[in-house]
């Protein structure tokens, strides 16, 4: 089972892969503002999936590419890592 | 073109100066900047001289999330577009997005963005792959992004018609404000990036490329050490307008875009481009309702091989007669190399600044001619300026002419 993804490193993969920067605490505290609404286009969130899976060496189940919130990203991101599928 | 459209806005980033004014100056003083190649990964090809653009502070002039998913070229291009904007004074109305459109010409495309992707890919494997490969690398890419960031919704157009394509670029954009469907204004123009790696070694296959090794040495079209051309990065952005929006909203006319033609004769096939060349020109000049006569200045393809520039002095000869001799040509682009697509609209740039400035810049590096033309070299040339002639031609075989008007 890998680690669960924190909104941290959320935040992160979002910078690195699509250059946008948003606070952490933002998309905490806000889990269901569109990432559209900080300038994340689908292929942007595509690329943090494919970094993600990478980065932990798993694929990550779900269509987490299509997720059009934080919110509902995190949900189906931890639940595949919880699975460890 | 019923209505011809005018040019109300310029934005430049090219090796001898990033922003218009920079470009001017350097250009009118024929400032000389091909140098040696320093850009990542490039210093073992055998292309030593070009025209680099430095000092160009990407994170400056875009935002992250463009320096990320996008090529060095797309950066040049929507940087070059904020500064004619800017020029032009031209605000975007959010009630009217559809008035708008974007027009860019490219023929080298993202190379350094594509090359680091499939370096992933052989290196990594394909999941390693960034999906902004699928859009940053292609020829497109710089009229897509312009046209987002800025909200632009009217005609937007990509033309990849080679080298010449920044001049038919510039007469598309003044087409789809001329047929009068409501487009009030076009962000037109070429930039390219081909120097990286990559993109440098596709242009290896050029015969036409200079491998000399002294900058002073390495473009030196229409003199017997002619030897091929030294390639640059960079490129210019213009606003073209409609005429009657442009005075309605008071704003001013730099130049307006009289007349352009444009042929085809087969790649390298530089002795054939004699008679496209001539073609072109006359298309022009009839768009433009001139007369060979009125032509008082022209900025020269001058590719720089000795074939290619005895066709282009054709050309002149077949179209002008003996005044051929006697027009004033130049070619700036000595001082700087060809940006591709970016050349012939950087020669754009230059000819309307030599249109209000009434002086025509020199040809750098080139002392004397072996053809019969009034090559100007050495020092700014003052002149009453009413009409310009620029010209280009591309490797694979395109010949264009724009008519530029005071």
């Amino acid at each position: 089972m890998s680690k669960e993804l924190t909104y941290g490193e959320l935040a992160a993969l979002m910078k690195s892969n699509a250059g946008i920067t948003v606070d952490a605490g933002l998309l905490d505290g806000h889990p269901e503002t569109p990432f559209a609404e900080y300038g994340l286009d689908s292929l942007g969130l595509l690329g943090i999936v494919g970094a993600l899976e990478n980065d932990r060496g798993i694929p990550i189940a779900g269509d987490a590419d299509s997720c059009k919130t934080p919110g509902a990203f995190m949900d189906v991101v931890n639940t595949s890592l919880k699975a460890g599928v | 073109m019923n209505t011809q459209a005018v040019v109300t806005g310029i934005g430049v980033v090219a090796p001898n100066g990033i922003g218009a004014d920079a470009f001017w100056k350097a250009t009118r003083e024929g400032v000389a900047v091909l140098d040696a190649v320093t850009r990542e990964g490039c210093q073992d090809l055998p292309l030593r001289v070009a025209g680099e653009v430095r000092g160009f502070d990407v994170s400056a002039v875009v935002e992250d999330r463009y320096t990320v998913q996008t090529d060095r070229f797309t950066h040049f291009a929507m940087a070059a577009a904020d500064q004619a904007l800017a020029d032009s004074g031209l605000r975007f109305d959010e009630e009217a997005p559809f008035d708008i459109g974007v027009v860019t010409a490219a023929c080298s495309g993202g190379g350094e963005f594509g090359q680091r992707e499939l370096q992933h890919l052989w290196g990594k494997g394909p999941r390693f792959v960034g999906p902004y490969q699928s859009i940053a690398w292609f020829y497109a890419a710089s009229t897509g992004q312009i046209s987002i960031r800025g909200g632009f919704k009217g005609p937007c157009g990509v033309v990849a018609s080679d080298e010449a394509g920044g001049l038919d670029a510039i007469s598309h954009a003044c087409r789809n404000i001329t047929r009068g469907t409501g487009t009030r204004a076009v962000v037109v123009g070429a930039a390219e990036a081909p120097l990286a790696p990559y993109s440098g070694v596709c242009q290896l296959g050029y015969e036409e490329l200079s491998l000399e090794e002294d900058p002073e040495r390495a473009y030196l079209p229409f003199t017997r050490h002619a030897r091929g051309f030294a390639p640059a990065e960079g490129g210019a952005m213009l606003v073209v307008e409609d005429p009657r929006h442009a005075a309605g909203r008071g704003a001013e006319v730099q130049a307006v875009i009289a007349g352009h033609g444009a042929t085809f004769t087969g790649a390298s096939r530089w002795a054939e481009s004699r008679e496209g060349l001539g073609r072109a020109i006359r298309d022009a000049l009839a768009e433009a309702a001139c007369a060979p006569g009125d032509i008082d200045v022209v900025f020269a393809d001058a590719l720089g091989t000795p074939e290619a520039d005895r066709a282009e002095a054709g050309a002149l000869a077949d179209v002008f007669g003996k005044r051929a001799a006697k027009i004033p040509v130049t070619a700036p682009k000595t001082g700087t190399g060809r940006a591709y697509c970016g050349a012939p609209v950087l020669d754009v740039a230059a000819a309307v600044f030599a249109l209000r400035h009434a002086v025509v810049p020199p040809t750098p590096n080139v002392t004397d001619t072996c053809h019969d033309l009034d090559l100007v070299t050495g020092r700014p040339r003052p002149a009453e300026l009413r009409t310009a002639l620029v010209l280009s031609r591309g490797l694979m075989g395109s010949n264009s002419a724009l008519v530029v008007r005071a």
